[in-house]
């Protein structure tokens, strides 16, 4: 309740300049970004990238060596206990205890919230056919992350962080756990950040994508305009084209006499006016799905 | 007003694994179905949050092409009730931001007739016998 002030629009997640050092390694670099309520941010990166290490910080798990990150307006190294409450976190290992059934583990979780909200596990634990008189031991990695999942969102939390939810989940349940992320951030004072290797998930569901690359944040916007600013454009031109165009925004470029094929970003369309009219060329725009936007950035 | 007949379920085509953005690919396909008649003046669409759950799609999405369809006057919002393809609408708009709207289609067109050594002449003539052909 303390905190309604914020609910109307103030970031979620504010993060500035935040680096992190481990021995002598820069894991996270010059990272700052917002996540506003009500927003479904996928956060994409090769492993190893710093996904995982970044979900850390924001978390309060670990503190950042510089810079700020502040959850809900509060330090997130310092998160007092109300604001902690207020987040859920699928981590990538689940902790679940393989002792207990599935029953048992909710039970003890509904236990240690008031804000539980029992109907909406009840209709999940039917939709998800999740196990729950069996121990947690002998359950499957898909059903152990569908437990980790109904633990992180039992209590309703504002902040819904997932560490590579759906990587044990088939087809069928994985659709299922993008329409609960979807009706999750329905509500505008309500967010879900996850991390994921499954591109195509994220390109279904998430609003804002983050890309990570060693360590720095190399796109943080809307995954629309993303698809819009980087384009494969082919160039076919009467003579042989230079090898360097001199062109702003080039992410590759493969160069074969009269003909070139390039990405660039921060494409828009009056470029290929532009560039036909420079060169002389026949010009030819193709639009790249995000894995291939992602495979670019990475070449 | 009670919606006896629910929109009829996926009348679009999403690829949210294509290049072109979702809201973008449903601004085309609502273009496309009321210039062929598919949704008629006054049709209902399904609501945003109807798409983005029958399609498993980011609302906001949805909602940016339910916006831009507005603004371009194609759709109406009405209060608490679907919004609907308005009214057929000569003079909605002056005859330059019909133009405008036009532009891009012009523009790859006139790629193509350089590509292809078409004259002006050559186009404008294949353009209006087009125009009156779909006009009889």
């Amino acid at each position: 309740m303390m905190y309604d002030a914020d609910a109307g629009g103030a970031p979620v997640i504010r993060v500035r300049d935040l680096g992190k050092v481990i021995g002598a390694k820069a894991i996270l670099s010059n990272i700052s970004v917002d996540v506003e309520p009500g927003s479904i941010v996928g956060l994409l990166g090769k492993n190893g990238a710093g996904k995982t290490s970044l979900l850390d910080v924001l978390l309060g798990f670990s503190p950042p060596s510089s810079g700020s990150c502040r959850v809900f307006g509060e330090d997130s190294f310092h998160l007092p206990a109300a604001a902690k409450r207020r987040i859920g976190f699928v981590p990538q290992q689940d902790e679940l205890l393989d002792s207990l059934t599935g029953a048992q583990q909710l039970a003890l979780n509904a236990a240690l919230h008031t804000a539980w909200d029992e109907p909406l596990i009840a209709r999940l634990v039917r939709e998800w056919e999740v196990p729950l008189d069996r121990r947690i031991q002998v359950l499957s990695g898909g059903e152990r992350q569908k437990i980790a999942t109904l633990l992180a969102i039992g209590h309703q939390p504002d902040l819904l962080v997932l560490d590579e939810p759906a990587s044990s989940l088939d087809p069928v349940a994985r659709r299922q756990f993008l329409r609960e992320l979807l009706d999750i951030a329905e509500s505008p004072t309500r967010t879900v950040l996850f991390s994921t290797h499954i591109v195509s998930d994220l390109e279904r569901v998430a609003g804002q994508v983050w890309i990570v690359r060693d360590g720095r944040l190399v796109w943080a916007g809307e995954l629309d305009t993303l698809k819009e600013s980087v384009a494969r454009v082919t160039l076919v031109a009467h003579a042989d084209l230079p090898s360097h165009l001199g062109l702003e925004g080039l992410v590759s470029q493969r160069t074969d006499g009269r003909c070139v094929q390039l990405v660039l970003t921060g494409w828009h369309d009056e470029r290929q006016r532009e560039l036909a009219d420079r060169w002389g060329a026949e010009v030819t725009v193709e639009r790249l799905s995000l894995e291939e936007i992602f495979l670019e950035l990475h070449s | 007003m009670d919606r006896d007949v629910p929109p009829p379920p996926r009348i679009f085509t999403l690829e949210p694994a294509s290049g072109v953005p979702i809201y973008r690919q449903l601004i085309e396909q609502v273009r496309r179905l009321v210039a062929s008649g598919h949704l008629a003046p006054g049709a209902e669409l399904p609501s945003v949050r109807e798409v983005a759950a029958e399609y498993t799609v980011n609302p906001t999405t949805i909602s940016k092409a339910y916006g831009l369809l507005e603004l371009e006057g194609l759709v109406q919002r009405h209060r608490g009730k679907p919004m609907t393809i308005a009214p057929l609408r000569r003079s909605q708009h002056s005859l330059a931001q019909r133009l405008r709207q036009i532009e891009p289609q012009v523009e790859s067109l006139v790629l193509a007739a350089r590509q292809l050594d078409v004259r002006a002449v050559d186009l404008t003539h294949l353009i209006e016998r087009k125009m009156q052909e779909q006009d009889t």
